[in-house]
């Protein structure tokens, strides 16, 4: 293997890189043996690609502990992320999704087959999910390679609760984290959410450049795979900023769904995808489960915030809501078709603009916290196997109700009691 | 004597019929003007209705947060009452211009001034709408955002965010028609004082511990919980 670690400071006395095999853009907080032990792991890569890897901030110089004997013919240059980025925004700090469409401009820029996001930190340390990530890429053609993150009961609840099902039961795949971060991408997919950013003003025509892949691959047909990658290091909750978190996450998923109408109401059911790797099992939790403020916030929302979820939600689904919240927070238990149609009835009142998209989706908030305190309560110290089985069963309750949605997304101003 | 007093008669006589035939024109004109303007009125009353009822105006308004206004409406229908005010508008410049066609100096001036208060009207009008969308908009967010904190008081929060908002249009408006503007700015300045003040007044003393913990927390940059949520949720 050839590492160049270029210090930015002698950068431009090297040659500068014209073209590449892989582009690895590392977003995740890793430190100087973190990086080191990523391109070790990126070293052993059959096939003898030419790999860039690009990170934030200044390049330290010699972080690699790798011989050349370890890694066959790899080539592999690390490079300072602001140094090959076409279009520098200095927004690279600020969200993900500009970084990721920076990588794509990287790997548009320097020809490369692929590229993959290194967005989250693995529970095992081990660096080999990256290059696990890469290879399907390279030698199976697929166009989109999506992690599967070992299931946890307490972690990842927006991916469980919504974003799994919900894309499952729209596009008929099992994908069971639609979101990454760390996803693999081809150069023909990075390509077309690039070009369908640049053709579109700023604002809801645009794409978002992670939610988006996974709907714009499965519309083109573009082969999709999941690699087994282990448990991730979730990053902690920020009470503070959760209902943006949520409208952050639903907002484009929900503008997606607008977009691609025509493809879902036509899909049936769902089946598995392509998956590599071997599955793990994570130990179960041993964290104090408090969801007294939850069940709180949840009350409160049905106290205040009535006025607003009579616009979006039908009389029944209030009435409903309205019972949970006289139960004590004990005994408070949102039912899995319940949750599904409060979704779908967020969706088609995101599509209508009932009300303004930023307040629906905090609105959404307190509902949220409501199925969150009954998934939570149910898994409590739940191994693996037992948490993917309830998220399946979950998945399912969406399928079985999508007929309802459906329904409500073709004829809105139907009476709906 | 008496041709005298026939003569004075027939004069008056003269000049009252003289006078009333001068006036006849603008009374024709008035009445004219007037049911041209109930046509066109009722004419573009029903445009607008229509395409109100097409882009289902009255849906959308609630949507906005307007729902109140819905309440307020001839037949609970905002449609109705846009569309009734724009006739209202027609008919009435239509009036204006039969008396306008008088001719008569004091009416051609009563005239000016009104057509000259047009623009104050339609710019406290515009000030009100603007005032009453942002005072909507910002007391929703409040509520939502006092809501997913988890504040027992948001809805008490978010009315007076409203308060606070719509009473400085309606003093803006007000200041804006020229009513009284000196009791105006006097009324505006107790009223929003006192709002600010009573509102300080129980952040301060109400909530003295409650906000002295988050500065603290927020200086020493804490966690906001002792204890760490298990739940992550992307």
């Amino acid at each position: 293997m050839e590492v160049d670690s270029i210090p930015q400071q002698t950068q431009d006395k090297k040659p500068p890189i014209q073209s590449a095999d892989l582009v690895v853009g590392i977003l995740a907080d890793l430190d100087r043996d973190g990086v080191a032990s990523l391109c070790e792991g990126l070293g052993t890569f059959p096939g003898s690609p030419r790999i860039v890897v690009l990170q934030r901030g200044p390049i330290v110089d010699a972080p690699l502990a790798t011989s050349p004997s370890d890694c066959g013919t790899t080539s592999l240059s690390v490079v300072s992320w602001s140094s090959l980025d076409p279009e520098p925004s200095g927004a690279l700090q600020q969200s993900i999704s500009a970084a990721c469409l920076s990588l794509f401009a990287v790997t548009e820029k320097l020809k490369a087959r692929g590229c993959c996001l290194v967005a989250s930190k693995m529970e095992s340390g081990t660096p080999q999910w990256v290059g696990q990530l890469m290879q399907p890429l390279l030698d199976a053609d697929f166009h989109l390679v999506v992690p599967r993150y070992a299931p946890r009961s307490l972690q990842g609840m927006l991916n469980s609760s919504v974003l799994y099902p919900l894309i499952r039961c729209l596009y008929g795949k099992r994908i069971h984290n639609p979101l990454g971060p760390d996803v693999g991408v081809s150069q023909r997919l990075a390509q077309k959410i690039l070009g369908n950013n640049r053709n579109n003003k700023p604002g809801p025509g645009r794409t978002h450049p992670l939610a988006s892949l996974v709907p714009m691959a499965l519309l083109d047909n573009m082969p999709v795979c999941e690699v087994h990658v282990g448990a991730r290091v979730y990053p902690p909750t920020d009470w503070t900023n959760l209902s943006s978190l949520v409208a952050q996450v639903l907002d484009p998923i929900f503008l997606d769904m607008e977009r691609s109408a025509a493809f879902w109401q036509r899909t049936r059911g769902s089946l598995p995808i392509p998956a590599r790797g071997k599955p793990s099992s994570v130990s179960p939790g041993t964290e104090i489960l408090d969801t007294h403020r939850m069940v709180e916030t949840f009350q409160l929302g049905v106290r205040d915030l009535h006025e607003i979820w009579s616009l979006v939600l039908p009389p029944a689904i209030l009435l409903e809501l309205r019972k949970l919240s006289r139960l004590t927070p004990e005994q408070v238990h949102m039912p899995d078709a319940l949750w599904a149609r409060i979704i779908y009835d967020f969706a088609l009142a995101h599509r209508l603009r009932t009300i303004n998209r930023e307040h629906l989706l905090r609105s959404m908030t307190p509902l949220y916290l409501a199925w969150v305190v009954s998934f939570g309560r149910e898994l409590e110290g739940a191994e693996s196997a037992i948490v993917e089985k309830r998220i399946e069963r979950l998945a399912s309750a969406y399928e079985a109700e999508k007929p309802y949605l459906v329904s409500r997304w073709r004829w809105p101003d139907r009476f709906n009691p | 004597m008496w041709n005298q007093v026939k003569h004075a008669l027939v004069d008056s006589t003269t000049r009252f019929l003289t006078e009333l035939a001068g006036l006849l024109p603008g009374m024709v004109a008035v009445i004219v003007a007037l049911l041209i303007s109930v046509l066109f009125a009722w004419i573009i009353a029903m445009v607008v209705r229509r395409v109100l009822s097409g882009m289902q105006f009255d849906k959308r308004l609630s949507g906005w947060g307007f729902s109140s206004l819905s309440e307020g409406s001839p037949g609970m229908s905002p449609t109705l009452l846009i569309s009734r005010t724009v006739a209202s508008l027609v008919i009435i410049t239509g009036l204006l211009i039969g008396i306008a066609a008088f001719d008569a100096e004091s009416t051609s001036l009563f005239v000016r001034s009104v057509f000259a208060y047009i623009p104050n009207i339609i710019g406290a009008a515009l000030v009100l709408l603007v005032g009453s969308v942002i005072a909507r908009f910002l007391a929703r967010s409040v509520l939502i955002g006092a809501v997913n904190m988890n504040l027992q008081h948001a809805r008490l929060l978010s009315a007076g965010v409203k308060w606070l908002v719509t009473v400085l249009a309606v003093a803006m408006a007000l200041e804006h028609l020229r009513i009284a503007p000196g009791i105006v700015e006097l009324a505006f300045g107790i009223l929003f004082g006192g709002i600010v003040l009573s509102l300080a007044l129980a952040v301060g003393l109400g909530s003295k511990e409650l906000v002295t913990k988050s500065l603290e927390r927020d200086g020493k940059n804490v966690p906001s919980e002792n204890f760490e949520e298990p739940f992550r949720h992307v």
